[in-house]
């Protein structure tokens, strides 16, 4: 009959110790290893790009400090929700057409666009119809490039 | 829309635990498994390091010891690195305070995950990574372990209980792992970030910059769902969109969260008899059924709910959440309706529709010795469970079991307002739904659970110390009071005659499952009646 320090304790230290080297170093390196070699776009929190310059990143909301952009909600969940209702898409329309001229329709256009691109990346089912406002004001930004000059260059990214 | 969601999420988890609970009966007999040489020869070399022969058998206290001690060091590792990880590497920070670091480990070694620290800006990623994601493994696994010795005390006569060290080792190493692996690639391709950074600074479309919390959140998030853990990265938990970024995710983390709780009755069935795990799966589906049924029954949001998941997805993620003690959240309970935080309540009271990792269906199995006591007394026939007569002592112990619960939870409730705590947190005047805050972060305590409304504001001495003790209470006695009664059984004679109360088919589910409502509502109600009832 072992004793219980040999057959309880001692194992329990050396179990402890072998389970955080798998489980806490080398099981999160790899998953690291491979997501950043494999997947470095999501891995490093999805930026995206406009003009060569990073923008944002598309899951997490960012401010608008004009009235010529689509503005993100300010209550919400996780506090950086990136996403509002079409509806709030569409009742941000007609200020949006005051502030730029952009004709409504052509900005409803845009609006069921991203809805169609989201629908796409829930594989259609998955989620309710959402608007990502980053990619929304990044598409008015590519179409209307005269527009929002002086918004877009008004501080130069460190 | 709504519908196929729903159907994806039981289908996927309940075809998948078909394969599961296969493997999962296979692990608990040591019967061949798929790639057995393999993993075989991986596990001895294991158990050659921890020093134990793998045929040794563990009397029920050997076994609880051995949960007991392990989760102790384990424990006080994690508890060491929280308060010292100011000298760690990977971006440090200040060490937490004594009893924020007591209130973390009890949290996350009991399986609970109970946050009152915010993570994202609290902890380096050190101690996420090799203090937390360790800790994930751990807790599941030692639940886990004690389901695969409870299941065996009911197997034949002194089959034996099997080595808490060798469970161990092979659920993690061939269970746990290879899943959480492969989730968090997937994870990662739909959008969870993976980097040992802390943070990136980047450009803004105005031209400003912006700096966003990030770190090794795939890895962490497969194995906060599939472990029953719960805890997140960021404070914001699943609503944050790298811990949950679409539509796609949040079905892929409730399946998580549902696969290993709903493998364990039928691999209880391929041990103990189809029909008996057929019985008992219907019965935690009736639970859940009626927890969603409830949550669905009521809009919920849009205040605090996120966008991308709206009312629909967030009360099923939650439901299958709380239904299985993860304690995970993607909205704010704030922005979920009265009904649905009825059913949240349900799920921690009943605690195995379908429950934790292993742990659910310990707790199933003595709903259903109790529920076999309470019909035999009243038809006049002396309870059998598996061919063995359930003697006195049983009946205590489960009664025993069942009892700790409420004790853990409606004790403390009343503490907390008597000495002021309470009201210190959630404001002197006291409503319904304030009161229903603190019944719900003490049931989520006990339970195990994890969700709940106070987060950072528990961040006191008082909640901290009074929550810790209840998480480790509500964890290691009821597993210590289980074990004992499997160690009991697995030295009982089996008479291989018919059941007097046959433990399957549709009228014992419809018994087991009123039974399990009238004991929980019959303690619980006046409870009820005083908060979430009166929201």
């Amino acid at each position: 009959m072992r004793t219980i320090k040999s057959k309880i304790f001692s194992p329990a230290i050396r179990i402890i110790v072998l389970m955080i080297i798998t489980t806490g170093v080398a099981y999160p390196l790899l998953v690291t290893a491979v997501g950043q070699t494999v997947l470095p776009f999501q891995s490093n929190g999805s930026q995206v790009i406009l003009n060569g310059k990073v923008v944002g990143s598309e899951l997490i909301s960012q401010s608008y400090n004009s009235s010529k952009f689509f503005q993100p909600r300010n209550d919400s969940a996780s506090g950086v929700d990136p996403d509002i209702t079409p509806d709030s898409a569409i009742s941000q329309i007609p200020v949006i057409n005051s502030a730029t001229g952009i004709p409504a329709n052509a900005l409803k256009t845009l609006v069921d666009l991203d809805i169609a691109r989201n629908r796409e990346t829930n594989a259609l089912v998955f989620a309710p119809d959402y608007v990502n406002v980053l990619n929304l004001n990044i598409e008015l930004v590519k179409q209307y490039p005269e527009v929002y000059a002086h918004e877009i260059s008004t501080k130069e990214v460190p | 829309m709504d519908i196929v969601i729903l159907l994806v999420v039981l289908v996927g988890s309940l075809g998948l635990s078909v394969i599961f609970g296969r493997y999962i009966a296979r692990m608990i007999v040591y019967e061949k498994r798929p790639l057995e040489k393999t993993l075989g020869r991986i596990e001895n070399g294991f158990y050659k390091i921890i020093g134990i022969d793998r045929y040794e058998q563990m009397t029920w206290k050997q076994y609880f010891l051995a949960i007991v001690v392990t989760n102790v060091i384990a424990a006080g590792f994690l508890m060491a690195v929280l308060l010292y990880q100011n000298n760690l590497p990977l971006s440090p920070r200040p060490g937490l305070s004594l009893d924020l670091a007591f209130n973390t480990a009890a949290s996350f070694v009991t399986n609970t995950n109970l946050q009152h620290y915010a993570g994202e800006q609290q902890l380096s990623i050190f101690s996420q990574m090799v203090g937390l994601i360790f800790m994930m493994f751990v807790a599941p696994a030692s639940g886990i372990a004690a389901a695969f010795a409870f299941i065996r005390g009911f197997i034949r006569k002194e089959f034996g209980l099997g080595n808490f060290y060798v469970d161990f080792t092979r659920i993690i190493i061939t269970l746990l792992l290879p899943i959480s692996f492969f989730s968090a690639l997937l994870l990662l391709f739909l959008g969870a970030p993976q980097t040992l950074d802390s943070t990136i600074t980047i450009g803004t479309l105005q031209g400003g910059s912006q700096t966003i919390p990030i770190g090794p959140v795939a890895a962490l998030e497969s194995i906060k769902e599939l472990g029953s853990n719960g805890g997140g990265f960021f404070a914001a938990n699943s609503s944050h969109p790298f811990e949950n970024p679409t539509g796609i995710s949040n079905v892929f983390e409730c399946i998580l969260m549902l696969v290993i709780p709903l493998s364990f009755p039928i691999a209880y069935g391929y041990l103990l008899g189809k029909g008996r795990g057929i019985s008992i799966l219907a019965a935690m589906l009736i639970g859940f059924g009626v927890m969603l049924a409830l949550g669905l029954s009521e809009q919920s949001g849009p205040t605090g709910l996120e966008t991308r998941f709206g009312s629909f997805g967030s009360t099923l993620f939650l439901e299958s959440s709380v239904a299985t003690n993860t304690g995970a959240a993607n909205a704010a309970l704030t922005g979920m309706s009265p009904n649905a935080v009825i059913g949240f309540f349900l799920g921690m009271f009943v605690q195995a529709i379908p429950g934790a990792d292993g742990t659910g269906m310990m707790m199933m199995i003595i709903f259903v010795v109790l529920t076999l006591f309470l019909v035999g007394l009243m038809v006049g026939k002396t309870p059998e469970f598996m061919s063995m007569k359930i003697n006195p002592r049983d009946v205590k112990l489960a009664a025993f079991v069942f009892l700790i619960h409420p004790a853990l939870i409606l004790i403390p409730s009343v503490m907390a307002y008597t000495t002021e705590n309470a009201q210190n947190v959630l404001g002197e005047h006291t409503t319904p739904a304030t009161f229903t805050q603190v019944l719900y972060e003490y049931s989520s305590a006990s339970a195990n659970n994890g969700s709940d409304y106070l987060g950072t504001s528990a961040n006191t001495p008082f909640w901290n110390w009074s929550t810790a003790w209840i998480m480790l209470l509500g964890r290691y006695a009821p597993i210590g009071l289980m074990l004992a009664v499997a160690g009991s059984f697995t030295l009982r004679d089996r008479k291989e005659v018919v059941e007097p109360i046959k433990t399957s088919g549709f009228l014992f589910v419809g018994v087991l499952s009123v039974m399990v409502f009238i004991l929980t509502a019959l303690t619980f109600f006046p409870f009820l009646a005083m908060g979430p009832f009166s929201m």
